[in-house]
């Protein structure tokens, strides 16, 4: 088993990119790896509720993140920095995710044993 | 000695990911180290893609890899759902999707994820391009 970090940069439905790393993370985490995931740059916005990606022609890959639990993805980093920037709150995110500092989110990336970006 | 295994993300023209990840190949086998797969994802599968033809002076990356995998005999693998979503298909996808023609040549084979979870087990160390 090795730790993986999946880090998510890019807002939703402008790319595909979000829901190739999705893919990945799950799949990884069915290997019995160790799953944890970053979101940082645009891509915190794909936790804000009340998104309806089919309106932009993509699949609702979004919903899947309600998903994680069940695939034993429980450490969800969220950068707070990136959220200010983007003017949302705590309580805008639709999954459980705990926001963070930059500082925690290199000390996570430190202590993995690879690290894939999407 | 180190075993890598490489995830190539960027397609075969318009971004320099492909290239890149081929020098860090020939680099690391030049230095006596091992590549043990190297594995298409996202736009990456295109580099798969037989009927690239760029012009004479310009970089042909599809056979670039496909020499690479020849004279070190590396595995070349896609990820078989990312190819299929991109228009890259195998011989035994394109009778199966009942679509009339393929164009992934035979260098690359068609794998799934969980091909490139092993090789990152396997692994001393992930690339990704």
């Amino acid at each position: 088993m090795k730790s993986l970090v999946i880090i998510f940069r890019h807002a939703p439905f402008g790319t595909t990119s979000t829901r190739e790393g999705l893919d990945f993370a799950m799949l990884s985490a069915s290997f019995e790896q160790q799953v944890s995931l970053v979101f940082t740059n645009e891509a915190v916005l794909h936790l804000l509720v009340g998104q309806t990606p089919e309106q932009a022609g993509s699949k609702d890959y979004v919903s899947a993140f309600k998903a994680l639990s069940l695939y034993d993805i429980d450490t969800v980093l969220v950068c707070a920095v990136s959220m200010t920037t983007l003017g949302l709150q705590p309580d805008d995110l639709s999954i459980p995710a705990t926001v963070v500092t930059p500082e925690v989110i290199t000390q996570t990336l430190q202590a993995a044993d690879e690290v894939l970006v999407f | 000695m180190s075993k890598f295994i490489i995830q190539v993300n960027g397609s075969v023209y318009g971004s320099t990911a492909s290239f890149r990840a081929l020098s860090f190949c020939q680099s690391a086998l030049a230095n006596g180290h091992q590549i043990i797969n190297v594995f298409f994802y996202q736009d990456g599968v295109t580099n798969s893609n037989a009927l690239t033809c760029p012009a004479s002076d310009e970089i042909d990356m599809h056979s670039n890899w496909r020499s690479l995998s020849s004279q070190h005999s590396i595995p070349l693998t896609n990820c078989v759902s990312a190819a299929l979503r991109r228009g890259i298909l195998s011989a035994p996808d394109a009778v199966e999707n009942g679509k009339p023609q393929w164009n992934s040549s035979e260098t690359f084979t068609m794998g799934g994820l969980g091909e490139l979870v092993v090789g990152i087990e396997q692994a001393d160390r992930l690339i990704s391009f």
